[in-house]
């Protein structure tokens, strides 16, 4: 850069020495922050990546290495992932209840996020309220007041069970979705719609052809978002389940590690990994194809909070 | 942005009554055109969200029946009766005050964890923001994918890595002796909570420190600032609302958290979560539950709203 | 940056107009269905209805004062046919019965057995009695028994039992079980014994000798050597019932406050100076993985923990202490078939299979440890039978055990609270 930095560097290190003019320099290399980050990077993967490695093991421990072995996944006869019948029907209601959870929500949410941005008025701003309210209260508050709710109020018409945990979850993840597709519609503005209406096109056909067309990244993250969300959700699905056949591998595996847990509770927490990673890498691909070329279109819209 | 101002029309916005025109030249909306959008998800809320409110209302005001002790709300609030309420809330400050502690340890962990998140959070956001180059997209799929890996496997991946034969106590007896981590250690809790939460806080911080124009740095460094003062004086302020925004979404969800503790603490460190979830699932505590979510809600409206009126004024300021 | 754009709203700040409209719009709304609730009675003012019996309250029951309980209705028929292809629920404790036992029923019948776990008592009958699960067989301990005859306000909880469709209660139990029938349900009228367990304490033999062992008794849970290595339930019958026990009080029914107040105080100090945990898999699966030293341990679970120890653990390194004589606890576990119960019948097959000599004892001998009170059981051959480690022969349970332990039973509704609340002072912890 200019003369005077470069002298200061040199500066430094003939006198005090190398470690002196690192600090002196202002476009050093943040070694700290970056051993700091790698650090933490570890920290938040390295246990993960071991509890799925340890789905593979040969004992019943989950802390300690006793051979490489499938037993777990399908060898054991009655105690394997995908021998255990309570643990396969887990798997079935997971995605019996995140698949149409995540549909619902976004469906909800996105037309939710379009209609409160254009509406004004009173009532609009108490239900925008109302939305970032369900989005911020912690789960733990919706899940006791829903379970009291089908317990007291609703017993008749609906029990404990797969339906009320759908009610449930869209409840809760609805916001999400809001929140995500609000975001884009903000840096979105107005202008494309008014410049499709100002050629002929009707209210529906300027919403299809246009809105959401540029709306579908945020759309695709909600889906990714709402369904990894559900997957993993054991709050609200606990409150609510009835019988064996309405618990999701998310609360086996919560009862499971305040029991006796097997490495078949890894291997089952492995599945639910794998399954929210797919999910996610068809939304990104699927999100890098109708992105292309549009402006906005990159990582930071994932990363709409 | 000049042209589109000139051209947009306030009576375009205007809500009243105008009738649908054919949609050829002009866009005039009905009026229930864009509310009837929202109306689903009001509907929704409205019947599943502020209902079951009420219903905690008249559970925790209730009664019970004699022979099992389970709960009977009342829905009429004339007939509400408040005996269960204040006798649970003398358990928070009278006679033996067995719920003051829980109380006061949930504050503070949360209080800490939250801490520790904004401190570790902001450095691993700043670098990845400003000094990641080559690898930030890499980088930024590593600190999203927390969001898709469970929170329950998350933890319960801790929970055998700190068992008595786990390898945390492997590494740990290099220094010193095996410690029974899972016996109940605010230690424990506490770092489980940061490490369930903490990319609550990354992500906003890194949208917003991504978002600092890098011009705004260079002119304090122009003006002379070390390094350290343009951080604190450039840097920081302009993060402030992405910090506040991060705090919120870290701190409220930790109030009602209870299975942290299930898993990695005892009843040693129980929080206000665990308070309310083993009064849900006992006999006879059934009023007792719906009074402790509502002194849980209580707890976390006021920073929920100072929260929501925050995104309120940051969406307007776009 | 000139003006504004058409799209910002009209208002900027926060005004105080504002805000008290977020909140009233936030608030909690009163549901229009108020007006049709206005002309309901108060609730709780009408008594438990549907209850079927001429009585009205039923005594408790003490094993000095046995009680009949009342019919509340009539048993299923005898000709009833068995339900085919149909998917009976079973709601149970985790881990507390062979799936062997279980695949064998179903390949028998020709159905399957979806299997609900609860982690403690008082869970399982708070679902039971919300309705949130409806099972067709249900495993309750002793104390509940009367009040699920009695019911909730739905009416009762389970139905009588048809003995026809139960030979082997008659063949194969302890009399004391069958005819006259336990003090709680003479006659059997409701339920048959499960499995019979003594409370006492479990401990490493490589950290703790059984010299210490006998010495120490109880106090073995309040040692300070064992810090952070303790376990105990988190029942709250057994928990507290244990400390009253250890703490010099007699009676594990007792309403005394300050023996209630002492045996709390007694667990605090395990859970806060002694840092130990109240859960419920300490002794079958975490003390043999080492994870504690010391535990609170029904026998049968320390009996079955043989199958949790690790590879290369040998049986040895398992303990378990229980008081000679009237000082220690004594129980057993029933099965009963709900009142709403879809498949009565099927119920029945499958309460007549866990009693059978040959099924029920695979149940105990090779899974999980539990005694079920066969007379074809001989508890002094179990430990030549390699059922019951050597070192483990206190865990075997006897009938004239029966005669001299402590047994915990129904507790009055105030008597029942004085207990709740001391638990909920110790789940809150210190």
């Amino acid at each position: 850069m200019s003369d005077s930095v470069l002298d200061h560097v040199t500066e430094g290190t003939t006198r005090r020495g190398v470690r002196a003019s690192y600090f002196r320099n202002p476009w050093r290399k943040p070694r700290v922050l970056q051993a700091v980050t790698v650090g933490y990077l570890l920290w938040s993967l390295l246990p993960v990546a071991i509890a799925v490695v340890f789905s593979f093991n040969a004992g019943r421990s989950r802390s300690s290495w006793q051979g490489f072995s499938l037993r777990w996944w399908n060898g054991d006869e009655f105690d394997s992932l995908f021998t255990d019948e309570a643990l396969r029907q887990a798997m079935l209601h997971t995605f019996r209840l995140a698949i149409p959870t995540a549909i619902v929500a976004v469906g909800i949410g996105t037309a939710f996020a379009i209609g409160i941005d254009r509406w004004r008025g009173r009532p609009a701003r108490g239900a925008n309220f109302l939305m970032l309210l369900s989005f911020v209260l912690p789960e733990m508050i919706l899940g006791v007041s829903l379970f009291l709710v089908f317990t007291f109020l609703f017993d008749n018409l609906l029990s404990l069970g797969t339906g009320a945990q759908w009610l449930g979850l869209i409840t809760f993840q609805m916001s999400y979705a809001v929140v995500i597709v609000r975001a884009r519609l903000l840096s979105i503005g107005p202008e494309y719609e008014e410049a499709a209406m100002d050629l002929g096109a009707r209210p529906g056909q300027s919403m299809r052809r246009v809105l959401l067309p540029l709306l579908s990244p945020a759309i695709l993250a909600s889906v990714a978002v709402v369904f990894a969300d559900t997957v993993d959700d054991f709050v609200i699905v606990r409150f609510l389940s009835g019988a064996a056949d309405t618990e999701p591998l998310s609360v086996k595996i919560y009862s499971a590690a305040r029991a006796s847990p097997t490495p078949a509770v890894n291997a089952a927490a492995t599945v639910m990994l794998v399954s929210t990673m797919t999910v996610i890498a068809i939304a990104y691909l699927l999100y890098r194809r109708y992105g292309r070329g549009q402006h906005g279109a990159d990582v930071s819209s994932f990363t709409q909070l | 942005m000049a042209s589109a101002e000139t051209t947009a029309e306030p009576t375009r916005r205007r809500k009243d009554g105008a009738d649908e025109a054919a949609g050829r030249g002009g866009a005039w909306f009905p009026g229930w055109y864009w509310p009837s959008f929202a109306l689903p998800g009001t509907l929704w809320l409205l019947v599943l969200f502020v209902l079951p409110f009420y219903t905690v209302l008249s559970v925790a005001f209730g009664t019970v029946e004699p022979l099992f002790r389970s709960p009977l709300p009342v829905y009429q609030p004339w007939w509400w009766s408040f005996d269960t309420f204040s006798e649970t809330m003398q358990k928070f400050y009278a006679g033996d005050a067995v719920y003051q502690q829980p109380l006061i340890r949930t504050f503070a962990y949360v209080i800490l964890a939250s801490s520790i998140c904004l401190v570790l959070g902001y450095a691993v956001a700043y670098y990845t923001a400003r000094h990641a180059g080559r690898y930030r997209v890499l980088i930024l799929v590593a600190l999203v994918s927390p969001f898709w890996i469970s929170y329950l496997m998350r933890i319960y991946a801790w929970q055998s890595l700190l068992a008595s034969d786990g390898y945390v106590n492997d590494i740990w007896s290099i220094f010193a002796a095996p410690t029974n981590w899972l016996s109940g250690r605010p230690v424990t809790v506490i770092l489980g909570l940061v490490y369930g939460y903490i990319p609550f806080m990354i992500l906003p911080l890194f949208g917003s420190l991504d978002r600092i124009n890098q011009s705004m740095l260079e002119a304090g460094r122009d003006l002379g600032a070390s390094p350290a003062r343009t951080f604190w004086r450039v840097t920081l302020p302009l993060s402030k609302p992405a910090i506040l925004a991060g705090l919120v979404i870290v701190s409220l969800p930790m109030f009602g958290d209870y299975y942290t503790n299930d898993l990695l603490g005892t009843q040693r460190t129980s929080m206000l979560g665990n308070l309310i979830a083993n009064s849900v699932f006992q006999s006879g505590q059934g009023p007792e539950a719906g009074s402790l979510t509502v002194v849980l809600m209580v707890i976390v409206v006021v920073p929920m709203l100072y929260y929501l009126r925050e995104t309120k004024r940051a969406a307007e300021s776009l | 940056m000139a003006g504004r754009h058409p799209m910002d709203s009209s208002s900027r700040r926060w005004s105080r107009r504002q805000f008290l409209t977020r909140a009233a719009g936030g608030a909690i709304a009163v549901p229009s269905m108020a007006a049709v609730l206005a002309a309901c009675d108060k609730p709780g003012t009408t008594p438990p209805s549907g209850n079927g019996t001429d009585t009205g309250e039923i005594p408790l029951a003490r094993p000095d004062s046995p009680v009949e309980l009342p019919l509340n209705g009539d048993a299923i028929a005898t000709d009833t046919p068995i339900e085919e292809g149909a998917t009976l629920q079973v709601y149970n404790w985790d881990a507390y019965m062979y799936k062997k036992v279980l695949q064998a029923f179903e390949d028998e019948y020709g159905v399957s057995i979806e299997w609900t776990t609860f982690n403690n008592m008082e869970e399982g009958i708070q679902k039971v009695v919300s309705g949130q699960v409806q099972p067709d067989v249900f495993f309750p301990t002793t104390d509940y028994i009367s009040r699920l005859v009695q019911g909730a306000e739905s009416g009762p909880l389970i139905q009588p039992l048809n003995h026809e469709l139960i030979p082997n209660l008659q063949a194969n139990v302890w009399p004391s079980f069958s005819d006259p029938g336990p003090f709680y349900d003479r006659g059997a009228r409701y339920t048959v014994p499960y499995t019979i367990y003594t409370t006492g304490v479990a401990y490493r033999r490589d950290r703790i000798s059984d010299a210490d062992a006998e010495a120490q008794g109880y106090e073995m849970l309040w040692n300070p050597e064992h810090t952070g290595e303790i376990a105990y339930y988190d029942s709250y019958r057994d928990a507290l019932g244990m400390a009253l026990i250890r703490n010099g009080g007699t009676d594990p029914n007792t309403g005394d406050p300050a023996e209630i107040t002492a045996a709390k105080d007694a667990i605090l100090e395990i859970v806060n100076e002694l840092e130990g945990s109240l859960r419920i898999n300490g002794t079958y699966a975490k003390l043999p993985e080492g994870e504690f030293t010391v535990s609170q341990a029904w026998s049968g679970d320390i009996v079955g923990a043989k199958y949790y120890l690790p590879k290369g653990t040998s049986e040895d390194v398992l303990g378990f202490w229980y008081p000679e004589g009237e000082r220690g606890l004594i129980a057993n576990d029933t099965i009963a078939i709900p009142q709403g119960a879809k498949n009565p019948r099927l119920a029945h097959e499958f309460l007549n299979f866990f009693l059978d000599e040959k099924w029920g004892y695979t149940n105990f001998a090779d899974w999980n440890g539990y005694q079920p009170p066969f007379t074809s059981i001989v508890p002094a051959s179990l430990i030549d039978d390699k059922v019951v480690a050597p070192t483990l022969n206190r865990a075997v349970v006897t009938e004239e055990m029966f005669t001299t332990a402590l047994i915990q039973s129904q507790l009055t509704p105030e008597v029942d609270k004085l207990w709740l609340d001391a638990w909920s002072a110790i789940q809150a912890g210190g």
